[in-house]
């Protein structure tokens, strides 16, 4: 008998056992029951129509969404509902980066302990407060039109977005029908270009070469290179847009010429150039409360000399997202560091009485000296007052302009970064229009329209 | 005690069973060579001490005459066993308590009886604020929401009532867990149909007599092994019917439809299979290998297989590995069968594919969200939303899922009642378990012992794939949550399960009768 009894010690270890894995859905239920909880099949949700979440207001407290008599509602204003659809979402979870999707818990008042019990019987649905314009969203969106692009632009002393646009869009309330969407009128209609695509950048990667050359050349404003519109090496070609002859920095940034930047990059060597990229964040992962951007790409690692050349003046793989090429804008604005962006003010449950401030300044470290940043802020300052004067009339606006070429017999898309050296308009921006040709022409005069805007509303 | 006539060493005696043999790990152990290793057994039954000889090489002599495999030993008389004499004398304070108390129990008897009371009108007041609140959140307070309550608090204090002044017993711990799990089991049927939830009401009688019955039954060792093979033959004659004229249901054919009444036979296999599982030490010394066992469980999980009722398979697999290591203590025979098993279900899969795809979901619901894992991410959202002190009875919306109140009851618990309640279910189950482990320590036969964690090893696998399964921890297999879910075989069934662990108490039978 005394065997039997020792043996049943099995069972105790089976209790045991089974206890653990209930700790284990404990641990799990409390790690991912937002997810669970919040996901579109829950009908306490009453399914779709987002019924009961809180307000999305902007920063002048205009409301962007909210729930009434059990539907959702968006901006009245056609426009602004178009401009924020990727920001704010619509009552579908397809757009994956929008506040209604990212904050759905919070704009529901979940919380792990009384689940969705305590919003049946008071309000804790939370309101979130965003850092937008909607006017200026508004602006952005009516320059880009039917292009697709997107438009970024923020406060690069204090962090906030105040105007974030992707192209193509639609009304939430009049969402295409489905096989509307598959057309290439709305390819990546879901997709939130500002946050979520990479692109190649052109002729704007200049100043990131124009960088390295500055942080590793004493005088690096002095170096000339000739340029004579093309350049052979070992067979292959990099070609500039015209003869340029004996050309120093600051005219080759101005001119945007491609065989002086070549041959920079050839000069600074693979290492310098790739490690410059890398400290500008190149390659990493960036976040803008919470939600994650894709990262910009620089990897010249098996590339030829002809595709390292190429790479120096934003050809060859090199990728850049829209938001992080702002950041870069604030940090040469700033003197070198830029303030991480936000989306979020703060978020407020009114039933409850809480108020959550979000809005931080958060200096992220050093991507390039002072000294660097100042001479680049020259440097952009005579670009866009001697290239692009008919631009940003009456602001003091520093900028650079690219045309991506993307192959396949496709128009070039149009960039144009730079920001405002007016510390009473502290603004970065970041403008890309896909496929429609000269960067001046296009991303140029959106951008200098939002400033424009800007300047006058803020 | 036993007495060494030739060296006057008292050797006490502790259990109920005890072997006797030159092995190291026999209850009394004899440095004597002429002694077989498993020699004989010393068991107390209702006549008295009884010793079998378990196919000894030279036998058992009691009173120098040799016994004819089983005899009853007087005090006083005499075993001879190889070239040990013993002699069977009173233990110095009083013959019932040959066993130390490893466990004390409360001596206060009404002091018992009042907290049994106290729990069981805990248990009714909790019964009804979850009608009350199914009640408000229906907007219904007519008398039909409340007949389920009623009715249950009614059959449930009739028990009490017959178990505490009619059967005399002062234990009564387990029917109370068991009856707040079927009563939170009954209201959530009647959340979705009154119809069904009488039916559980009937199925939660049936079941308390099943229990009473089989108690009652458990407590006489002898006719229990007489009627092992009765048992035997009927169970599988059981399975047998199911596969002749079963119907399919739900993907399984393990229902037998009868009129107006629909039985899953395999619910009733289940207590036959620790009926045959289970077995006095003497039996267990002279039928050493498990062949006839093995043979019974490879009849049952193949009638399980061709029914397509994996689940139970599973349940029934498991409780086989608990008992064969319970009666040989033979880890490699485990791990042979587990090897054949693995090997088994290696074949299932590569002949049958569609068996696999039922499980390849499993840890990636939510990318099936609306196929094959649609009930599993049901259960996880509203099981969220409801966080630790749920939504309320009534406010569920899990129950509009297909099967909510069997295979995903754990669910609508956690959202209904909320995490909190979820895991005290679940140290519920556990602490069934515990409580069958520590009862059967003081056990008075090694049938009780097998019996008895045969039995919670059962309900801990059952739970463990219901609660596992519909959480997304495990495949999920589709088996009730024992007393919870809805099912009136697997009710009925449960009860009798919990009447193993019933019996391996040994209050239930010594203060009843006061024969011991």
């Amino acid at each position: 008998m005394k065997k039997t009894r020792m043996r049943s010690m099995v069972v105790y270890i089976m209790s045991i056992s089974f206890l653990i894995g209930i700790a284990f859905f404990v641990f799990e239920f409390t790690l991912k029951g937002k997810f669970w909880a919040m996901n579109n099949i829950n009908t306490h949700l009453s399914g779709n129509d987002m019924s009961k979440a809180g307000k999305i207001l902007d920063r002048n407290n205009n409301i962007l969404a909210q729930s009434v008599d059990k539907k959702r509602k968006y901006s009245e204003d056609k426009d602004i509902r178009i401009a924020l659809l990727h920001t704010i979402g619509d009552n579908s979870i397809n757009i994956s980066t929008s506040i209604q999707n990212n904050f759905r818990a919070e704009l529901f008042g979940y919380n792990i302990i009384s689940g969705l019990g305590l919003s049946n019987i008071i309000n804790t649905a939370n309101d979130i407060k965003l850092t937008l314009n909607s006017e200026l969203c508004k602006e952005a969106s009516s320059g880009l039109g039917n292009r697709k692009g997107a438009v970024v632009v923020y406060n690069y002393d204090t962090g906030e977005i105040i105007c974030i646009v992707s192209k193509p869009s639609y009304d939430p309330y009049h969402k295409p029908d489905s096989n509307k969407i598959n057309l290439d009128e709305y390819e990546g209609v879901y997709i939130n270009r500002a946050l979520s695509s990479s692109y190649t950048p052109g002729s704007i990667f200049k100043i990131i070469t124009a960088t390295a050359s500055l942080e590793s050349n004493e005088n690096a404003e002095q170096i000339s290179y000739t340029c004579n519109g093309v350049m052979d090496l070992n067979g292959e070609k990099v070609t500039c847009l015209a003869h340029h002859g004996d050309i120093k920095l600051k005219d080759a940034m101005a001119k945007s010429c491609n065989i002086y930047f070549a041959k920079l990059a050839l000069e600074l060597g693979r290492e310098r150039m790739e490690s410059q990229a890398e400290k500008m964040g190149f390659n990493s992962n960036f976040d803008i409360n919470g939600i994650n951007l894709k990262n910009s790409f620089y990897d010249v690692s098996k590339a030829s000399d002809c595709d390292f050349a190429w790479s120096g003046v934003g050809q060859y793989n090199d990728l850049v997202n829209p938001v992080h090429m702002m950041m870069i804008m604030g940090a040469i604005a700033r003197g070198g560091t830029y303030i991480k962006p936000y989306l979020i003010e703060n978020m407020v449950s009114e039933a409850m009485g809480i108020k959550v401030n979000y809005s931080r300044i958060v200096a992220e470290p050093q991507i390039m000296t002072s000294e660097c940043a100042e001479e680049l802020r020259n440097i952009m300052s005579y670009t866009a007052k001697s290239q692009y004067g008919s631009l940003f009339k009456g602001l003091d606006v520093c900028a650079k302009t690219g045309t991506a070429e993307v192959g396949d017999d496709k128009k070039p898309h149009g960039w144009i970064v730079g920001f405002s050296k007016n510390r009473n308009l502290p603004l970065a921006f970041s403008v890309i229009v896909e496929n429609a040709g000269y960067g001046f022409s296009t991303a140029g005069v959106i951008a200098s329209d939002v400033m424009q805007k800007a300047n006058k509303i803020m | 005690m036993l007495k060494n006539e030739l060296t006057g060493e008292q050797i006490p005696i502790i259990y109920w069973e005890n072997s006797i043999g030159r092995s190291k790990l026999s209850d009394i152990v004899m440095k004597d060579p002429t002694v077989s290793r498993d020699h004989a057994v010393l068991m107390r039954r209702d006549e008295g001490w009884i010793i079998v000889d378990t196919n000894s090489k030279l036998g058992v002599f009691v009173n120098e005459r040799k016994i004819n495999s089983k005899e009853t030993v007087y005090l006083n008389d005499v075993i001879r066993i190889g070239s040990t004499s013993l002699k069977l004398k009173k233990y110095r304070n009083s013959e019932g308590s040959q066993q130390k108390s490893i466990f004390s129990f409360s001596r206060n008897k009404t002091a018992k009886k009042t907290k049994f009371f106290s729990l069981m009108f805990f248990i009714t007041i909790f019964h009804s604020l979850m009608a009350v609140s199914l009640a408000i959140s229906k907007n219904d307070f007519t008398i039909d929401i409340w007949k389920p309550v009623i009715y249950f608090s009614l059959v449930s204090w009739l028990f009490y009532i017959f178990s505490i002044f009619i059967l005399r017993r002062v234990n009564f711990e387990l029917e109370i867990l068991a009856i707040f799990l079927s009563g939170i089991g009954v209201i959530f049927i009647s959340e979705k149909s009154l119809k069904d939830s009488y039916i559980q009401i009937l199925a939660f009688t049936l079941g308390i007599i099943l229990f009473l019955f089989m108690t009652y039954f458990i407590g006489n060792l002898d006719r229990v092994m007489n009627w092992r093979i009765i048992i035997t033959i009927g169970a599988i004659s059981l399975l047998v019917l199911n596969l002749l004229i079963g119907t399919v249901q739900n993907g399984s054919q393990n229902w037998i439809i009868i009129g107006p009444l629909s039985i899953q036979p395999s619910e009733f296999v289940k207590i036959a299979f620790i009926f045959v599982g289970a077995s006095t030490l003497d039996k267990l010394q002279t039928t050493k290998n498990l062949t006839e066992f093995i043979i019974f469980s490879a009849i049952c999980i193949g009638a399980l297989f061709l029914m397509g009722d994996f689940g139970t398979a599973c349940i029934f697999f498991f409780t086989f590995l608990l008992i064969s290591f319970m009666r040989s203590g033979d880890i490699r025979t485990i791990i042979l069968t587990c090897s054949a098993a693995v090997l088994g279900s290696f074949m299932v899969l590569k002949f049958k594919p569609y068996v696999a795809n039922r499980f390849s979901a499993w840890r990636h619901v939510w990318e099936y969200a609306d196929s094959l894992g649609y009930q599993q991410t049901r259960v996880l959202t509203y099981s969220a939303s409801g966080g630790l002190f749920g939504l309320g009875t009534g406010n569920g919306d899990l129950k509009y899922v297909f099967a909510a109140t069997n295979d995903l009851v754990f669910g609508m618990i956690c959202e209904e009642l909320g995490l909190i309640i979820a895991v005290i279910i679940a140290v519920i189950m556990a602490g069934i378990a515990m409580y069958s482990w520590v009862v059967s320590m003081k056990g008075r036969s090694t049938f009780y012992y097998i019996s008895a964690c045969a039995a919670s090893g059962l309900l801990i696998v059952q739970s463990a794939l219901n609660i596992f399964g519909s959480t997304d921890l495990l495949p999920l297999t589709g088996v009730t949550l024992p007393f919870v879910s809805l099912g009136g075989s697997s009710m009925v069934a449960t009860w009798g399960m919990l009447s193993f662990i019933k019996a391996a108490d040994e209050r239930t039978y010594a203060l009843k009768g006061g024969r011991f």
